[in-house]
C-alpha cells in the first residue's frame, strides 16, 4: 500500500519539476533573461527596446572609437553584409577585438543604435585555419 | 615511416576488433573454449595496437614532425614539451584516439584481471568493450585520422602552435581525468548489458562493478571540478562555471552516475530498483558518448568545440544504436527485473535514495533542455536562441538545494522504516542547527539565496557529523577506545558508508562556495601608473608596469598593492597582459593573452585581471572581482575525493 503512495509522491513530485522547468523557460525573468534570441540586422527593428538580444557580425574596418573621457567606453560599426548599425559598448574589450573581427554582442536596440554590455569575439581562427593560409607560416616555398 | 605504422596499427586494431567479435560469437554458439581464448587474445591486441598508436603520434608531436596535419596544426617548435604531450588531446582527431586509448587501458585491465576467473558473463562483457573500441577506431580510421598528412602544397617549417588558453598546467590534468571518468563509465555498461544478455540480473554484476562505478565516478568528479578550477584560472571572467554546453556535457553523466551510485546500494542490499539501475547506467553511458559528440562534432559554438566535422551524424547513429539495442534488451528483461521488495514506508532510508534518484534525474533533465534548447528551437521555430548561465541558474538553484536538503536527510532515516522515537532523536538536532542559522542570517541582514542555503548546510552538516559521533560513541562505550581509535575502526570497518559521508561533508563544502556567488562584486577601471583605486573596502595601487620576454611570449606585469582601510599591505597581485607570437611579422597572427592573478583567502579571493594596456600613457586597464568563498569549492573538492578514496580502498579481509 505504502508502495502505491510512494510512487504517487515520486510522480507528482517529478511532474512539479517539469512544470517548473517549463515555467522558467516560458517566463524568464525579465532583468537578467536565461533565454536570449540571435537577430539578424533586417530583423532589429522590430525589436521591442526592453528586449534583450544577440546580435552577430563583422566589426567594419576603421569605426572603433575609444571615448577619451573614459577609455573602456567605445562605438563601432557592426556588418552584416550590406547592413550596418552602431553599437556603443562599456567594459574591457576583448583580446581579439579589432577591425574585422567576427564578434557577438549582447544589449538592447535603443533609438537606432545598439547599447551592449557583453561584447564577445569568436575563437582565434588561428588554431582552427587551414593550413593552406600560407601567410601563417615561416614557409620555405618548394 | 612512424605515421605509416600509425595508420596501420589503427586500421589492424579495426579488423582484430572484427575477428574478435566474431571467435566470441562463435565461442557463444558452440562452447568451444578455444574460440574464447582466441577471441581473447584478438582483444589483448585490439587494445595493444590502439596504445601503440597513441605512442606513436605522441612520439611524432615530441619530434615536431609537421608532415602530420595533426602536429602542424596544435604545436610549434616553440611550444614547451609539456604541451606537445598534451596537445595529444588538444584537438579533434586525437582526443579520439585518446579516448580510444583509456578505453584500451581499461580493457586491457578487464581482460586480464578477470583471465582467470570465467564467468558467463565474460564473454560478453569483452564482446561490448570492443564494440565500442571499434566505434572508435572507424572514426580514427575513416573519419578524423589523427596520422593524415599535411595537406599544404608547401613544406611546413613551424606549426601553428598551442592555444594559449590551453598552455595552463591544468589542462596536463583536467582532459585526462575527465576522459578517465567517461570512458571509465564503458566498464558498469558493458556488466549491465553482458547481465541482461545472460539473463544474470542478480547481485553478481552489481557486486563487480560497484568498484569500476566508483572509479570512473571519481575521476567524472575530479575531472569536473579541475575544469572548473581551469576556467577559473584562466578565462578570466572571475567564475568557475558558466554552464556552456561542454561543462554541460561533462556534468549530465556525473549526475546520472551519481543517482547510479546510490541505486546500486539499494539493489545490493534490498534487490530492489533493478529495471531503474539498468536504466541509468545505460542512460550515463549515453550520456558519455554524448558528451563525447558534444565536444568533438562542432554542433554547439562553445570553448571547447572545434571545427564542424562529419563526426556528427556516426556519433548520431552511434548512440541510436545503443538506444535502441539496450531499451530492446530491457524491455525483454522486464520480467526477470522485478524487485524482490517493496518500499514499506516513506520515512525508510530505501524512499529516501528512491527521491534522491529523481532529484538527480530532475537536475539532469533540466540541463539537458537547456542545452539542446537552442538546438529545438531552431529546428523547430527557425528561431536562433542562445541559452545563458542565468537559466540554468533560475531553474537549477532550487532543484540543487532540495538536493542538499535530502543528503541530509537520506542518512539519518532507518531501513525499511523509521520508527517515531528515531526520528526525533536523529532530526532534532540537525533541524535546531538549521534554524539557529537561519535566525542568525535572518538578523545579519541576508536577504538572498544564502538565507536558504546557509541553514541548509548547517542541518546537513550536523546531521553527518552525529552520524560520526554515535558511531564513535558507540565504539568508546562498548570497546573502551579512545575516541580516535574509535573514528578510525569505525571508518575501516565500514568503509563505503563513512567514505560516502565524508564525500558528503565535500559536497557540502562545495555548496559553501557556490552560495558565495551571491555576494559577488566587480568593477573595471583604468589605472595610471601610481594612481590608486577604492573598491569595495580595498584600496589598488599600480606601482609599475614592466616589461618581460619569456621564449615563446611577451608579457607586461602590472605591479598592483592591495592596501585595506586601515592601510595595510593585504597583498601585491601580479596579472599580466601577454602576447603570444609576438615576433610574427604579421600582427593579425599575433595573440594577446591575459594572465590574471588571484589573492585567495578563507572567506574570500581577490581576483585580478590586465585586461589591457595604453603603453604611450603607462595606463593598465582593470578588472577587479572580489568572490567571496570560492576557497570552500575547492576544498570540498578535495574532500570529495578523498571521500571517494577512502570508500574505493579495499577491506583487510
Amino acid at each position: 500500500m505504502n508502495q502505491k503512495k510512494i510512487i504517487i509522491a515520486v510522480i507528482t513530485l517529478s511532474f512539479l519539476a517539469f512544470a517548473w522547468i517549463g515555467y522558467v523557460t516560458l517566463n524568464p525573468n525579465q532583468d537578467n533573461p536565461g533565454m536570449v534570441r540571435f537577430l539578424s540586422l533586417t530583423e532589429i527593428h522590430t525589436v521591442d527596446q526592453t528586449e534583450r538580444i544577440r546580435l552577430g557580425g563583422l566589426v567594419s574596418p576603421g569605426t572603433i572609437h575609444v571615448s577619451e573621457q573614459n577609455l573602456l567606453e567605445c562605438n563601432f560599426h557592426l556588418q552584416q553584409g550590406d547592413h550596418t548599425v552602431q553599437v556603443y559598448f562599456t567594459g574591457t574589450r576583448p583580446d581579439l577585438f579589432k577591425d574585422e573581427a567576427e564578434v557577438i554582442v549582447e544589449g538592447n536596440y535603443v533609438n537606432g543604435t545598439f547599447k551592449a554590455d557583453q561584447l564577445q569575439t569568436k575563437c582565434a581562427s588561428r588554431y582552427e585555419g587551414d593550413l593552406r593560409d600560407e601567410s601563417s607560416y615561416n614557409t620555405e616555398s618548394i | 615511416m612512424t605515421p605509416v605504422l600509425g595508420s596501420i596499427s589503427l586500421s589492424l586494431g579495426l579488423g582484430l576488433a572484427a575477428i574478435s567479435i566474431f571467435l566470441f560469437s562463435v565461442f557463444l554458439q558452440k562452447a568451444d573454449y578455444r574460440f574464447f581464448v582466441g577471441g581473447w587474445r584478438a582483444a589483448v591486441l585490439v587494445s595493444a595496437l590502439s596504445i601503440l598508436a597513441t605512442f606513436l603520434l605522441l612520439n611524432e608531436l615530441l619530434a615536431s614532425n609537421f608532415d602530420i596535419r595533426y602536429v602542424a596544426h596544435y604545436t610549434s617548435l616553440e611550444t614547451p614539451t609539456i604541451y606537445k604531450v598534451t596537445a595529444l588531446w588538444a584537438g579533434q582527431s586525437g582526443s579520439l584516439l585518446f579516448w580510444l586509448f583509456i578505453l584500451s587501458v581499461y580493457t586491457l585491465i578487464v581482460l586480464f584481471k578477470y583471465r582467470n576467473s570465467y564467468t558467463s558473463l565474460m564473454p560478453w562483457v569483452i564482446i561490448v568493450l570492443v564494440i565500442v573500441q571499434a566505434f572508435f577506431l572507424i572514426l580514427v580510421n575513416f573519419v578524423e585520422n589523427p596520422f593524415s598528412p599535411t595537406d599544404a602544397d608547401f613544406v611546413v617549417a613551424n606549426g601553428n602552435g598551442l592555444n594559449p588558453l590551453l598552455q595552463n598546467l591544468t589542462m596536463a590534468i583536467h582532459p585526462p581525468t575527465l576522459y578517465l571518468g567517461y570512458v571509465g563509465f564503458t566498464i558498469p555498461f558493458a556488466f549491465a548489458i553482458a547481465a541482461l544478455i545472460t539473463k544474470d540480473t542478480g547481485s553478481v554484476w552489481i557486486r563487480s562493478i560497484r568498484r569500476w562505478t566508483l572509479i570512473a565516478w571519481l575521476f567524472q568528479s575530479a575531472g569536473v571540478i579541475l575544469g572548473g578550477w581551469w576556467a577559473y584560472q584562466e578565462l578570466g571572467w572571475g567564475g568557475y562555471w558558466a554552464w556552456d554546453p561542454v561543462e554541460n556535457a561533462s556534468f549530465m553523466p556525473w549526475l546520472t552516475g551519481t543517482a547510479f551510485l546510490h541505486s546500486i546500494i539499494i539493489q545490493e542490499k534490498k534487490g530492489m530498483l533493478k529495471t531503474w539501475n539498468m536504466i541509468l547506467i545505460l542512460l550515463t553511458f549515453t550520456l558519455c558518448i554524448f558528451g563525447t559528440f558534444l565536444t568533438r562534432s562542432g554542433v554547439m559554438s562553445s570553448v571547447h568545440s572545434f571545427a564542424v566535422s562529419d563526426l556528427g551524424p556516426v556519433f548520431l547513429g552511434f548512440i541510436a544504436l545503443i538506444l535502441v539495442v539496450c531499451t530492446v534488451l530491457i524491455l525483454v528483461r522486464l520480467p526477470i527485473l522485478k524487485s524482490e521488495k517493496r518500499i514499506e514506508s516513506f520515512t525508510s532510508r530505501e524512499s529516501g535514495f528512491l527521491f534522491n534518484n529523481v532529484i538527480f534525474l530532475v537536475i539532469c533533465f533540466a540541463v539537458f533542455w537547456g542545452t539542446i534548447f537552442p538546438v529545438l528551437s531552431e529546428a523547430v521555430r527557425g528561431e536562433k536562441i542562445t541559452v545563458g548561465a542565468p537559466f540554468f541558474n533560475q531553474v537549477n538553484v532550487p532543484i540543487g538545494l532540495l538536493l542538499l536538503l535530502f543528503t541530509g536527510i537520506g542518512p539519518l532515516l532507518a531501513w525499511r522504516r523509521t520508527s517515531n522515537q528515531a526520528f526525533v532523536r536523529n532530526f532534532t538536532l540537525p533541524i535546531l542547527t538549521g534554524l539557529i542559522v537561519f535566525i542568525a542570517c535572518f538578523i545579519l541582514g541576508i536577504r538572498n539565496t544564502t538565507l536558504v542555503s546557509f541553514p541548509l548546510v548547517g542541518f546537513v552538516l550536523t546531521a553527518i557529523l552525529t552520524e560520526f559521533q554515535r558511531g564513535i560513541r558507540s565504539r568508546t562505550s562498548r570497546f573502551n577506545e579512545s575516541i580516535f581509535v574509535a573514528l578510525k575502526t569505525l571508518i575501516s570497518k565500514n568503509r563505503s558508508r563513512y567514505g560516502g559521508y565524508i564525500v558528503h561533508l565535500g559536497i557540502v563544502f562545495m555548496f559553501i562556495g557556490f552560495s558565495g556567488n551571491a555576494f559577488d562584486s566587480e568593477l573595471e577601471f583604468a589605472l595610471k601608473k601610481g594612481e590608486v583605486k577604492e573598491f569595495d573596502g580595498y584600496n589598488f595601487e599600480l606601482v609599475s608596469i614592466q616589461t618581460v620576454e619569456r621564449p615563446n611570449h611577451m608579457a607586461w606585469i602590472a605591479a598592483l598593492n592591495v592596501w585595506n582601510i586601515q592601510h595595510q599591505l593585504v597583498t601585491r597581485l601580479f596579472p599580466e597582459k601577454r602576447v603570444y607570437f609576438h615576433r610574427d611579422p604579421n600582427p593579425d597572427k599575433r595573440q594577446p593573452h591575459s594572465e590574471l592573478d588571484i589573492h585567495t583567502t578563507l572567506n574570500k579571493d581577490i581576483y585580478s585581471i590586465f585586461s589591457g594596456i595604453d603603453t604611450e600613457q603607462q595606463i593598465a586597464y582593470l578588472k577587479i572581482m572580489i568572490n567571496p568563498l570560492v576557497w570552500w569549492v575547492w576544498f570540498g573538492g578535495y574532500v570529495l575525493v578523498f571521500g571517494t578514496l577512502i570508500s574505493l580502498w579495499p577491506a583487510k579481509d
